[in-house]
């Protein structure tokens, strides 16, 4: 479960302040697919880097689990970052200098569990089509394989959300409209948390809630209505 | 077949799973590293090329000054010189040379006699030539003890000295009396001990020639007995030079002689080469330590190399280091990341720097290296230097990463994505 309480983000200070999220609340219930749609600039990435961790509000809480993240420090936002969420980025951002294999197998690797993860990976591998491109390298492979290997990876610990940042942005139809598929069905497989950010709100169908930002707020009536 | 190995490797890294059980951190710290290989060339030839300046400066320093020290106990000195303080030895060179010869660890031992002629002329194609160098040095040897406990003799063309009226002409002296020939006459004007002129003829059977002229090129050499005569001083020595079997004995031998004849009346000074010749020492010993103070300061410059190779490969993997931060690396493991790199480039760069210091030594020693006909250097592996200046090289390729490593550490991971 995810819960965000009054959450506000500024850049700045004095006069050259920016409010980039301003009194932001929603609750996310387990299993749950949810998209936050928005204009180019409208604050969804922030609003994803905060649900994340990767980034610290100015005030308001993320309440994960039904921990207050606002309370941990920074060795303890990594290790929850490692064991509760799961992160898939526009380009993919595989490390180049790992193989498939070890780019699937990184968050296991962070956690000290890699040993009993290498059978889990193939599968996962498997389950994507992946399988024969287990050995090479991240910049080896095509932007959709690529970003079927970003999905595995966020996959692989079992996190209790997984959040993506426009993961088709940078893919062709083809490629994204499989990776929408295989967003929704990994959600319906695995019953997980899904937070999408996308500013293609028609290309993921009939989902479970939808975030509307507009000028770093909720826009009033649509989470619902949307919904 | 580079192929094969390739995929034989392949095959073992990912078949049995071995290579993903190794740290992640120091798996990525390698991949990043090997995977760039011009910074990594660059940052281990830093490295490589301040161990060989290192060794460098030494082969040739501590070579020079091993070469100084090996002329100067062959030439002059012997492993432990004996004299008498403020004036000649009075007791038999026979009752001396004998006692000491009973020391397992004494060789040979001979007494010499050192003087100064007031003038020495030749005369060449019928024109008389003075050296103008004068006074001349002349040293009194017993030819046969002598060739026993120096090697002095080896530098002579012609014979050594041997009958009584016999001289060997140091090389300068030689040309400085317009070259005369072996079996030439030279005329030598002495002072007796009463102030007396005492003129005297030789017959010349050798020239000394020394690289360096570390020998006695710029003096002459006769025999003890005829500047004893000289000298009017039947039996007296100015020192006994002792040859040693074994070199590490010296400050034994030394110490043995002193305490066998602690008489007053004798007032023996026995010392070791580094004692009897610390005045020719103690300046080169200070050039060699400021030679390798340059050598250090130009290892701690390779250090600034691998910090800025360090640097740009922080740079080039920023985005990788926000991804690694968000899904779990702790701050430290960014740390170990970077860390693990310099222990790459120190290992690599130290076994690189290894082999060029080895193969420079051994061309230095098989090839009796000189420079400009000057001494032969005394080339020795000097296997424990080596391996200190490895290790700080290593652990300078180590330090040199934790700055880098610490600026990376201190990428927040949503700003390392969007700039990386």
């Amino acid at each position: 479960m995810l819960e965000v309480h009054n959450l506000e983000k500024v850049y700045g200070e004095g006069d050259t302040a920016v409010r980039a999220l301003e009194n932001i609340n929603f609750t996310i219930r387990k299993g749950e697919f949810v998209l936050i749609v928005g204009s180019s600039g409208s604050g969804k990435s922030t609003l994803l880097n905060m649900i994340g961790l990767l980034d610290r509000p100015t005030s308001g809480k993320v309440i994960i689990d039904g921990i207050d993240t606002s309370t941990l420090n920074d060795n303890q936002l990594s290790s929850f970052r490692n064991s509760k969420l799961g992160f898939i980025f526009q380009f993919s951002n595989l490390l180049s200098d790992l193989t498939v294999l070890e780019n699937v197998l990184l968050p296991r690797k962070i956690e000290g569990t890699e040993e009993s993860a290498v059978e889990e990976a193939k599968t996962l591998l498997r389950t994507v089509g992946l399988e024969p491109q287990l050995n090479k390298f991240g910049n080896k492979i095509s932007g959709g394989q690529a970003q079927r290997v970003a999905i595995t990876r966020a996959l692989i610990n079992k996190p209790a959300i997984v959040l993506a940042d426009e993961p088709t942005g940078n893919l062709d139809s083809l490629s994204a409209e499989t990776t929408v598929h295989l967003l929704k069905s990994l959600n319906r497989k695995l019953n997980q948390t899904f937070v999408v950010v996308t500013h293609d709100r028609p290309q993921f169908g009939q989902v479970d809630k939808i975030i509307t930002i507009k000028d770093g707020k909720i826009v009033e009536g649509e989470l619902e209505a949307m919904a | 077949m580079s192929n094969l190995l390739r995929k034989l490797s392949l095959k073992i890294k990912y078949q049995t799973n071995l290579y993903l059980f190794v740290d992640y951190r120091a798996q990525i710290g390698i991949r990043f590293i090997t995977r760039r290989k011009g910074s990594l060339i660059a940052a281990c030839l830093a490295i490589a090329i301040a161990i060989l300046v290192v060794q460098v400066n030494s082969v040739i320093f501590q070579g020079l000054y091993d070469a100084i020290v090996r002329d100067l106990v062959n030439y002059r000195f012997g492993h432990v010189f004996i004299s008498k303080r403020g004036d000649f030895i009075s007791r038999s060179d026979f009752m001396l040379v004998n006692w000491l010869q009973r020391i397992p660890w004494v060789q040979a031992a001979a007494p010499r006699l050192e003087y100064s002629a007031l003038s020495i002329n030749s005369t060449v194609n019928g024109q008389l030539i003075q050296d103008h160098n004068a006074p001349v040095p002349v040293l009194g040897v017993k030819p046969e003890w002598d060739m026993a406990a120096s090697t002095l003799y080896q530098t002579v063309k012609g014979q050594y000295v041997s009958y009584r009226n016999s001289i060997v002409l140091g090389q300068l002296v030689q040309r400085d009396l317009g070259y005369p020939q072996i079996g030439d006459t030279v005329k030598i004007k002495f002072k007796d001990q009463f102030g007396n002129d005492v003129l005297k003829r030789f017959t010349i059977v050798g020239i000394s020639a020394t690289a360096g002229n570390q020998g006695n090129d710029n003096g002459v050499i006769i025999n003890i007995d005829t500047l004893r005569e000289i000298m009017d001083r039947p039996s007296q020595s100015s020192e006994i030079i002792v040859r040693l079997n074994d070199p590490s004995k010296a400050s034994d031998v030394r110490d043995l002689f002193l305490s066998a004849f602690p008489s007053n009346a004798d007032r023996f000074k026995a010392q070791t080469i580094e004692e009897a010749a610390e005045v020719q020492l103690a300046g080169f010993r200070s050039g060699i330590a400021l030679i390798n103070l340059v050598g250090f300061f130009g290892m701690i410059s390779s250090a600034f190399g691998v910090v800025t190779i360090q640097m740009m490969q922080v740079t080039s993997k920023t985005r990788d280091i926000g991804v690694m931060r968000a899904i779990g690396s702790k701050r430290k493991d960014i740390l170990l990341v970077f860390i693990f790199q310099g222990i790459v480039i120190g290992a690599i760069g130290a076994a690189m720097g290894t082999g060029l210091a080895i193969g420079y030594t051994t061309y230095a020693k098989e090839t009796h290296m000189t420079f400009n006909g000057s001494l032969a250097l005394e080339v020795k592996y000097n296997w424990m230097g080596l391996v200190q200046t490895d290790i700080m090289a290593f652990s300078l390729a180590i330090i040199a990463s934790i700055y880098p490593a610490f600026k990376a550490t201190k990428l927040q991971p949503v700003e390392a994505m969007r700039t990386g």
